[in-house]
């Protein structure tokens, strides 16, 4: 045997650092002009050499599992499924006495704009006076007239901005975009920062990084200051599982200690907002808003929307609502706004633009339009609002067109974006990039997050910046700053961990009500073919007639067609390849994945992954391997997810939810199969197989070793108190778990559910174990079924 | 009630019926007739059915009359009916109007924010989306140079002339573009035709929803689109002229038969029942209107 070849690295040939002119004439952050490395690279220059190349290609591919661990995905619409976060494992690095001339900038450009925002919702000087184009403000799709001359309630319009910055040839600064609907990326900024901290530590205390938490905390205390005291705290709204920055929501939620909801969990009552809870309504008055405004009110924006709630618009408008950012400040988007910025900073502030924005000509004027014709090789064509993408030109009827519509279009400044050092596998090679910097206003006005999100080009394509092109993504960190500032957590006040715990929306409840219910019942059907596979082909006609009466039953529950084959063996290969009837283990699955997505806030990563590693092992085109090793390792996994809610789901109504939804799942399929199993008669076979699905082979092998009979398997899977897979014990549990829940919310409702648990014991303590019959099944499914309709009406209600 | 007025009496019935109760529903109407220049309401009354506890009477941006309300009983149907008598002055046809290239660059450099401006009414709205193929077809009427309200006459005439009515050819929610590849449509359709070819060519055009008169004056051809809401357009024709209406369905400026109701971008900005409901199953929704003149105008 030969030893496989070593990779041989010469040190001389190929230096890890090597400035590299581009011929493109970009600037370059890690080199200067002449070729000499930058004084805040040096550093962290030095640390890499010492680290050397297998070092930090082993610390490049750990990123990406530290990632992976902390549930960090982003949802890509092509193959609308969620993709690996990429994440350069080299960070962006900015000197802080140039961090805060960008971070001036930026605070008088979130003032410039909220006293723009303020006009144009208000008096409108800047249109009476022909300052701004009226068609200019008309033109944009965020311009929402129901808000015009409606004050925000709190006086602001932004309480977060976002801008995209790039640094040109010459060194300079340029905001790409302006973010003012519903900036997205902070908490990307955060997850990459957790992942870098953990995968190069000694580096990052060793350069002294600005630390993120002070900026998290004074954001989340500057919207808190907004929420009154009887209310239910800040939440923040999301479109829901679907969008594709969702994971984000739930992770900045999470962080923040808010609570995430979407549009369903609201309610107008007259003009004020209330959450719909598990204790009732509850007053909210501040949405952090991830849902772009059009979609927040179906009755005065978009008819079409189904995400938002009638009514927020108008209570919005009496002062009852504080939106951040308040709807209409999406309008500060638009592109056409950038050719006048410079103007309004003069005309509002009495100041020059600290820190410009790229060059831009708005077509709906005419000498802008005569430019924009006369350079359309050195400019950009883009929408002249937000969205969109750049116009791809057919030059040939541009001219008609921006005649008739130049009011459509811009035309903006090309610029060559600076390029920063990625690790490319044995050496350091450059990439354009621009970054994303996010601001807060707090009491003492804007700040920075002193950090941010990049975003490096592929090689492929240097104008693609985003990761839904192949693009990456980079933390920013700002070296040098006098006080790296607080310790790199967010433990939230134990007053808030109170209150997230116990505010639980009746959505969130529902869907960990039937993560439980659906889990369950993947579980137990998995068990069932199994032990149906393993019968299917037995001689032995008491073994057949038991696969038979597992088959029927299967069939029963919806996992294979009731009037198609009955043929054990068809129905046990049928259960582990159909994807679509109701009650087959992938569809059940992909149930609760759904349920657990819109309730992922309240899982763990850990829980998270093993949920998409389930809903991906029921499905035979997605995952290899032989039918029933997949139904092993389902089990498997099953039984780690609930590991995972055991030790890290907080105990409150969140998890009692969960586990309610269990155990009545758990006592209704037992008290089923041992119906189906065990009448009219007993075989050996039947008791065998019905140890063998309660998964108790032991238990009863120690303690009913000697009496296999019914009246011991009965004893067993019914009345047993404590075998956690017979009925008694799931009365037991939801005896208990019942006290997790809000005490009422109609006077009478929390008896309810307590008394439906009462009955169901009395149900089965009714029962004897050597006389069990059809109708004493039937008394216990009725009662079970009693307890989930109990339970469901008491806390699910839909009117709450 | 001097001699140059026509008066009508409007009533509008909406019956929706629900398979399933529906628990909890809110509901905005715009169906009060604008009290303007041109027409004045003597007399409105509305029934809602079943009585909502509040009914809030505002006005949208637009200045349309707009009454909200919540019903949050348990209902399997819900009902409105609206009477109003409207007075319509006879307009005088508009004078000579400037040449339409120039009222576009008068639109354009209109410094105006409030209802009426031309800047609200340039752009794609949520149902008109801007169209190459429906541009061009509105670009044949324009001639450079030509008077804007005499272009715009011949592109109405040229879609009651090329398009089929059919009551049944479209849903509510149809696009524009649909209606104009088959060459057929309601009235919602010829009207967001016409804005949108308008305002491919950079000019103002604002959906008009409203009611028509019922039996036509003796001796005149029924109109179409009179048995339900009807919609028409307006073209702004500078600052002088301002609003005028114009109805491609019958070919005909907007005039002593069109009872205005509300106007906006589209029929999105002017639905005269918008609501939520929370409901599983089908409704039912039937709608009647009936207008009726009360003086005949003088000839």
């Amino acid at each position: 045997m030969s030893e496989p070849p070593q990779p041989v690295r010469d040190p001389l040939m190929k230096p890890l650092f090597e400035p590299r002119p581009r011929g493109d004439g970009a600037y370059e952050e890690m080199w200067d002009e002449r070729g000499e490395m930058r004084a805040h690279w040096r550093d962290f220059a030095d640390i890499m050499r010492a680290l050397g190349p297998e070092e930090i290609s082993r610390r490049n591919d750990s990123v990406a599992r530290r990632l992976r661990e902390a549930g960090v995905y982003f949802r890509s619409y092509d193959r609308n499924q969620e993709q690996p976060w990429p994440l350069s494992a080299v960070p962006v690095l900015i000197d802080a006495d140039e961090w805060r001339a960008i971070e001036a900038g930026l605070v008088q450009r979130a003032n410039l704009i909220e006293a723009t925002l303020a006009d144009i919702y208000g008096a409108q000087n800047l249109v009476r006076d022909g300052a701004l184009p009226a068609s200019l403000i008309a033109g944009s799709p965020d311009f929402l007239r129901p808000m015009v001359g409606a004050r925000p309630r709190g006086g602001r319009f932004l309480h977060v901005y976002a801008a995209d910055l790039g640094r040109g040839p010459d060194g300079r600064w340029w905001v790409l975009r302006d973010r003012t609907q519903a900036p997205s990326g902070a908490g990307y900024a955060l997850g990459n920062r957790i992942a870098l901290s953990r995968t190069l530590p000694e580096t990052m205390r060793d350069l002294g990084v600005a630390r993120l938490a002070d900026f998290f905390r004074n954001w989340r205390e500057a919207l808190q200051t907004h929420a009154s005291a009887d209310s239910a705290g800040v939440a923040l709204m999301t479109p829901g599982a679907y969008n594709d920055t969702y994971y984000e929501h739930a992770y900045l939620a999470r962080y923040l200690g808010f609570l995430l909801v979407e549009g369903e969990d609201l309610v107008v009552r007259d003009r004020d907002v209330f959450l719909r809870t598990i204790s009732g309504l509850k007053k909210i008055d501040v949405l952090l808003r991830r849902l772009d405004a059009d979609f927040v009110d179906p009755l005065e924006f978009n008819f079409q929307s189904r995400l938002g709630a009638p009514g927020l618009a108008d209570a919005t408008r009496a002062g009852k609502l504080t939106f951040a950012n308040a709807l209409g400040s999406g309008l500060a988007e638009s592109r056409a706004l950038m050719a006048f910025w410079p103007m309004l900073a003069q005309r509002l502030l009495g100041e020059d633009l600290a820190l410009p924005n790229i060059a831009t000509w708005w077509c709906g004027d005419e000498a802008a339009r005569a430019h924009v014709l006369s350079n359309l090789d050195a400019l950009t064509l883009a929408p002249a609002f937000a969205g969109g993408d750049n116009v791809p030109a057919p030059r040939s009827d541009l001219v008609r067109r921006l005649a008739a519509r130049g009011l459509d279009y811009v035309g903006q400044e090309n610029i060559t974006l600076s390029a920063t050092p990625v690790w490319d596998g044995d050496s350091f090679v450059s990439r354009p990039f621009q970054m994303r910097v996010f601001l807060a206003a707090t009491e003492d006005g804007w700040r920075a997050m002193p950090g941010g999100l990049c975003s490096i080009a592929p090689e492929s394509d240097p104008r693609a910046m985003s990761l839904q092109r192949g693009g990456m993504a980079a933390d920013l960190w700002v070296l040098g700053g006098d006080e790296p500032g607080a310790v790199f957590t967010l433990l939230p006040g134990a007053q808030d961990v109170r209150r997230a715990n116990d505010m639980l929306t009746t959505r969130v409840a529902d869907n960990l009500y039937w993560l439980g219910r659906y889990l369950e019942r993947a579980d137990v059907t998995l068990r069932l073919v199994r032990a149906t596979a393993v019968r299917a082909n037995e001689r032995d006609s008491d073994v057949a007639q038991i696969a038979r009466r597992m088959a029927d039953l299967m069939r029963f529950w919806g996992v294979a067609p009731l009037d198609g084959p009955r043929e054990p063996a068809r129905i046990a290969a049928f259960a582990l390849r159909d994807l679509e009837s109701h009650g087959a283990p992938a569809m059940l699955l992909r149930r609760a994945l759904d349920a657990g997505s819109a309730a992922r806030e309240r899982l763990s990563p850990d829980a998270w992954l093993t949920l998409n590693q389930l809903a991906r092992l029921a499905r035979p085109d997605l995952e290899r391997g032989d039918d029933l090793d997949r139904v092993d390792r389902a089990l498997n996994r099953l039984a780690a997810f609930n590991g995972y809610a055991q030790e890290n789901m907080a105990r409150g109504p969140g998890w009692a939810a969960f586990e309610i939804g269990r155990r009545i799942e758990r006592g209704l399929a037992i008290t089923r199969i041992v119906r189906a199993l065990a009448l009219p008669e007993t075989t050996p076979a039947s008791l065998d197989a019905l140890v063998e699905m309660a998964d108790s082979h032991g238990a009863h092998a120690q303690r009913y070793f000697v009496a296999h009979s019914l009246a011991a398997a009965a004893d067993l899977l019914i009345f047993d108190e404590g075998n956690p897979r017979a009925c008694a014990y799931q009365a037991r549990r939801l005896r208990e778990l019942a006290d997790y829940l809000p005490a009422q919310t109609a006077p009478d409702g929390a008896s309810r559910l307590r008394n439906a648990i009462v009955l169901f014991d009395a149900a089965i303590a009714a029962g004897d174990p050597r006389q069990v019959d059809a109708a004493f099944f039937a008394s216990i499914d009725t009662a079970l079924l009693r307890v989930a309709d109990a339970f469901s009406s008491t806390y699910l209600s839909d009117l709450g | 009630m001097t001699d140059d007025h026509v008066r009508y009496r409007v009533r509008l019935v909406s019956a929706a019926h629900y398979e399933n109760p529906v628990p909890v529903a809110r509901h905005i109407l715009r169906v009060r007739p604008r009290d303007d220049a041109r027409q004045s309401v003597s007399a409105y009354a509305l029934e809602i059915e079943p009585a909502p506890a509040r009914v809030i009477e505002t006005r949208d941006f637009f200045g349309n009359a707009v009454t909200s309300f919540t019903l949050d009983a348990p209902h399997d149907h819900f009902v409105f009916r609206a009477e109003s008598d409207v007075a319509l002055t006879i307009a005088a046809s508009p004078d000579a109007t400037p040449a339409w290239d120039e009222v576009r660059a008068q639109a354009n450099a209109h410094a105006a924010l409030d209802p009426d401006a031309p800047a609200h009414y340039l752009y794609a709205s949520r149902i008109v989306a801007l169209d190459d193929d429906i541009t061009a077809y509105a670009a044949a009427s324009f001639a450079p140079g030509a008077p804007i309200f005499e272009s715009a006459r011949d592109l109405a005439q040229r879609i009651h002339r090329e398009f089929v009515f059919d009551a049944q050819a479209t849903e509510v929610t149809s696009s524009p573009r649909a209606a104009f590849d088959a060459r057929q449509g309601v009235c919602q359709d010829f009207a967001h035709i016409m804005i949108g070819g308008l305002r491919g060519l950079g000019l103002p055009a604002r959906y008009a929803s409203g009611f028509l008169r019922t039996l036509p004056p003796p001796g005149a051809a029924a109109l179409e689109g009179a048995d339900a809401m009807h919609a028409w357009i307006e073209i702004w024709c500078g600052a002088h002229a301002g609003w005028i209406g114009l109805d491609p369905t019958n070919d005909m400026p907007a005039g002593s038969d069109h009872i205005l109701v509300a106007v906006g971008r589209d029929y999105a900005d002017v639905a005269p029942e918008t609501g939520v409901i929370v409901t599983q199953g089908k409704h039912r929704l039937e709608i009647a209107v009936d207008v009726r003149a009360l003086t005949e105008a003088p000839n």
